[in-house]
């Protein structure tokens, strides 16, 4: 059962943006859920349960909820909505939503491209690229460190740094 | 023709093979690639776009800008680094609000926004810029007697309204390109499922993911004889090609070799296949001998 009293009515306001379209035009055809990868999970990813979830207020349960994070961003679902809604955004929203309430759920790869400028280490494969006939660091940020500076100085004043900027070193 | 070449994180540092496919292949095409000196992460989705949009956008946009300090468009191979860079300058451009947050951002960097630069998806610039006459003139070896199966990056297709070049429901250009090279292109009943590489699904529950994939991989066994896949994105490649030891577990054996275009164009050229197709998980010898020894 789920007990309506104690749900969040302003939830839906908090979490969505504009982006994501109007969330209270779905009406849970399933369309978005039907052609999604994530979906055939054992513990499924389903948006349209997801947007049940943010309409009704059901912040506690929401909270706890890791399939968002399953998505493989392939943005169907996007192209699929017939209510304009965008599931693909709807879901990046809510991680968002849950990154700002538990510090917990802010990805590692958020640091590291704070720290380094990338997903990956461009700058440690050196060997490799030259055995190829490339330059061995790539002409990215990783190789120009008066710019990486700049890049962590212009992250610094957002607010997912400023909030926990124990988490993201130089 | 002009490019700003972004490579995006996982391209020069996992498979830069592809990159010097690219860089040797592309300009004899006629397409002068210029390096987008600074550029960092696109930010990949899982990243800064799932935990502030703000930050996201400056990055992205910080990419940007570099392409509009160049004067020039920018061209992506990765789906994934071409979404994202896409869909940031599309919410730019309508959000003033935003916008204006960006710019200040950027500006303590010495940077600015001003969305001139479009970015661009390789098959798109192939396709539609080049053309696959031009394609089969400059080439000295061909895939001929040679049968493929193409993947369409998802994150080209959708939300075709920002991104879309091709027929996001019946896509055909990745094909046309392949076979402007000689080889036959098969159709299959699952072409167009999503790798399922990207994003959090094979991250949080492997085994479902395989599944997924495996549905994928007996549809284009049952159904076709392909002796490659050929993909143009880093994640369906590194994906597709990685996979497969994981499906061949249950006595079945999946072994396709698995090409990105750049790759298989730049052999097509006579490149170097120690340096433009050298990393792969699935051996790659029988097609690229193949390829190099026949003559068109
Ligand atoms: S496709 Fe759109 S309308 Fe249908 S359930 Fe999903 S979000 Fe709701
Ligand atoms: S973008 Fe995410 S939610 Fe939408 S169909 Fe793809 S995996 Fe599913």
């Amino acid at each position: 059962m789920i007990d309506l009293t104690k749900a969040n009515h302003h939830l839906w306001k908090e979490i969505m943006e504009e982006d994501a379209g109007d969330i209270r035009r779905c009406f849970n055809c399933g369309t978005c859920v039907s052609g999604c990868p994530a979906a055939e999970a054992e513990t499924p990813l389903m948006i349209r349960r997801l947007v049940r979830m943010v309409l009704l207020g059901l912040e506690e349960k929401l909270l706890e909820d890791g399939t968002p994070w399953m998505c493989v961003t392939c943005t169907a679902c996007e192209e699929m909505c017939p209510m304009g809604v965008k599931p693909f955004e709807v879901g990046l929203a809510i991680r968002r939503w849950q990154t700002r309430k538990d510090e917990t759920y802010i990805p590692l790869s958020t640091t590291e491209v704070f720290q380094t400028g990338h997903t990956q280490p461009v700058e440690k494969v050196g060997e490799l690229r030259r055995s190829l006939g490339l330059p061995e660091i790539p002409p990215t940020i990783a190789k120009f460190t008066e710019l990486l500076k700049k890049f962590q100085a212009m992250l610094r004043e957002t607010e997912i740094v400023k909030n926990n900027d124990y988490m993201f070193k130089e | 023709m002009r490019y700003g070449l972004y490579l995006g994180c996982n391209m020069p540092a996992i498979r830069p093979d592809v990159e010097r496919a690219m860089r040797l292949a592309l300009p004899i095409l006629g397409i002068e690639l210029v390096d987008l000196e600074g550029y960092a992460c696109c930010p990949a989705f899982g990243t800064f776009p799932s935990a502030d949009e703000i930050a996201s956008l400056a990055i992205s946009s910080w990419n940007l800008s570099i392409a509009e300090e160049k004067g020039v468009d920018v061209v992506v191979q990765c789906g994934s680094c071409y979404s994202s860079l896409r869909m940031a300058r599309a919410k730019l451009l309508k959000d003033e609000e935003k916008r204006e947050r960006v710019n200040e951002l950027l500006g303590i960097a010495g940077k600015k926004f001003e969305g001139k630069p479009c970015t661009r998806h390789l098959i798109d610039v192939l396709y539609n810029e080049v053309g696959t006459e031009k394609i089969s003139q400059v080439i000295k070896k061909n895939l001929k007697g040679l049968k493929a199966v193409v993947q369409y990056p998802c994150h080209t297709r959708f939300p075709s309204e920002v991104l879309g070049f091709d027929n996001p429901g019946r896509p055909r250009m990745l094909k046309e390109i392949v076979e402007a090279l000689g080889a036959e292109v098969q159709h299959y009943s699952r072409e167009l499922q999503c790798c399922g590489g990207s994003g959090g699904f094979a991250r949080q529950a492997y085994q479902d993911a395989v599944k997924f994939t495996k549905k994928k991989y007996d549809a284009m066994k049952n159904e076709t004889q392909p002796d490659m896949i050929v993909v143009n994105c880093i994640t369906c490649l590194m994906y597709m090609d990685k996979i497969q030891k994981d499906l061949s577990k249950e006595g079945e054996e999946f072994s396709i070799p698995v090409f990105d275009y750049a790759q298989i164009l730049a052999l097509c050229m006579g490149f170097d296949p120690k340096e433009v197709a050298s990393i792969s998980v699935i051996p790659r010898d029988k097609i690229i001998e193949k390829i190099t020894g026949a003559m068109s």
